[in-house]
């Protein structure tokens, strides 16, 4: 039981390796890493999908984006139409991917000194921030864009009913939290029940726990890459919908 | 010593997790990769039999509208090198019926033309006839006249028989002197 607690108590959270202070601002050299990490591996298949891509039939790298463009081809059409927002396909798929690789990151077990130099980054509230905000700026402006700027917003205050009217902007206001801190909640979590493993288990035995843990943790880190992606396309369309189309 | 105890275990577990996923993961993935590839293959393949058989139908309905153009083209000739034929034996026909009636015409027109001359013939003899006997008659109610005739008759019934003897003699003349 002592050295449980014990084991717990060594678990640092916050704690970032390679971080350094630039323009008064404090960088996390890990996460920095990791998501270029994540960033070029992405790139990369990416480049051997465009150089392999054919007409005929298609390769493992072309089969599998073709598997996940349609997924999210599927899913713009019918909430929101590609037509009325083609971009946000390939913004769609983007993230996901992104953050599917980003999460698989958590699985190597590259460390120095019982740290990982290349941790999930979004066990880092900083990357998770990055992509909301990205995605909460992106659908006002678009829904600015297809509504006007003024209707858009009475529109957002508004919703369906005009009494909820609070509950909506609170709504609004908790879209871009929800979305970042559950993606790091995961991904975060998961790294803190692999350091528990590490704590609590001699090495003879700390194996398996962590052979279940890390598996899960993939499945996991999926399923999170998907809700984003999800919830990107869902606000999208909450954010670009007349009021005309409800009759 | 712990820790690195401790990485060495993680190692395992990672060595342990690329099993489990080749394993595990990746053999249905790939069955699943082979058969959209497979099927993929198969609707490529059909495409392509799909646009050889559209060639070949293509080439076909292109043969058979020029094999039905020559075959208009000869149907055409034939039927002006028939309209012309027609032609020729119509023209022959007619020409032939022309003749033929142009030839009877002439025989009708011969006959007309003979039997108004024996009409006339007979028409003129009976005609003189009547006028001859008027005349005689006459001449032969005036009895100077009547007398005048016979004398004159008589005449030439003299002279006709003195003319008669000298031949006569002539004749008899010549036949004794053989």
């Amino acid at each position: 039981m002592t050295t449980q607690n014990l084991a717990a108590s060594q678990i640092e959270v916050g704690q970032h390796l390679f971080r350094f202070e630039l323009f008064g601002m404090t960088f996390n050299g890990d996460t920095l890493l990791a998501s270029a990490v994540a960033a070029a591996v992405l790139i990369v298949l990416a480049f051997v999908l465009r150089a392999k891509i054919t007409s005929g039939v298609p390769g493992g790298v072309q089969l599998f984006f073709e598997t996940v463009t349609g997924a999210a081809r599927t899913q713009v059409e019918n909430l929101i139409g590609l037509k009325v927002a083609p971009f946000v396909l390939p913004l769609s798929m983007a993230l996901f991917l992104y953050i599917l690789i980003a999460n698989w990151l958590a699985v190597l077990p590259v460390q120095i000194g019982g740290h990982d130099i290349i941790p999930p980054p979004a066990s880092d509230t900083n990357f998770t921030y990055a992509l909301a905000l990205l995605v909460f700026v992106w659908y006002h402006v678009a829904g600015a864009r297809r509504r006007g700027a003024g209707k858009h917003l009475v529109q957002l205050a508004k919703g369906h009913v005009s009494a909820l009217a609070p509950l909506n902007l609170v709504e609004e206001l908790s879209k871009p939290i929800s979305l970042s801190l559950r993606l790091f909640g995961n991904v975060f979590g998961g790294t803190i029940m692999v350091s528990l493993i590490m704590g609590m288990f001699p090495a003879y035995i700390l194996w398996a726990p962590n052979v279940v843990w890390k598996l899960f943790d993939l499945f996991v880190g999926l399923i999170q890459a998907f809700i984003f992606a999800l919830l990107t396309i869902l606000y999208f369309s909450q954010s670009m919908e007349l009021e005309e189309d409800h009759h | 010593m712990d820790e690195v105890l401790a990485y060495i275990a993680e190692l395992v577990a990672f060595a342990i997790i690329i099993f489990f996923v080749v394993r595990y993961i990746v053999p249905p993935a790939r069955k699943a990769m082979r058969a959209q590839q497979e099927t993929i293959k198969a609707q490529i393949e059909r495409a392509e039999q799909t646009e050889k058989r559209l060639a070949v139908a293509e080439a076909k309905y292109a043969d058979a509208v020029v094999e039905a153009r020559q075959e208009a083209a000869k149907i055409r000739d034939n039927a002006r090198a028939d309209a012309q034929r027609i032609v020729e034996e119509m023209r022959v026909q007619a020409d032939r019926e022309v003749e033929r009636i142009r030839v009877r015409g002439e025989e009708e027109l011969a006959n007309r033309r003979q039997h108004l001359m024996r009409e006339l013939h007979a028409y003129l003899g009976q005609r003189s006839v009547e006028v001859a006997d008027r005349l005689v008659g006459e001449h032969l109610a005036d009895a100077g006249a009547r007398s005048a005739t016979v004398d004159r008759f008589l005449d030439e019934l003299d002279a006709m028989s003195a003319r008669d003897e000298a031949a006569e003699r002539s004749l008899v003349a010549s036949k004794g002197e053989s």
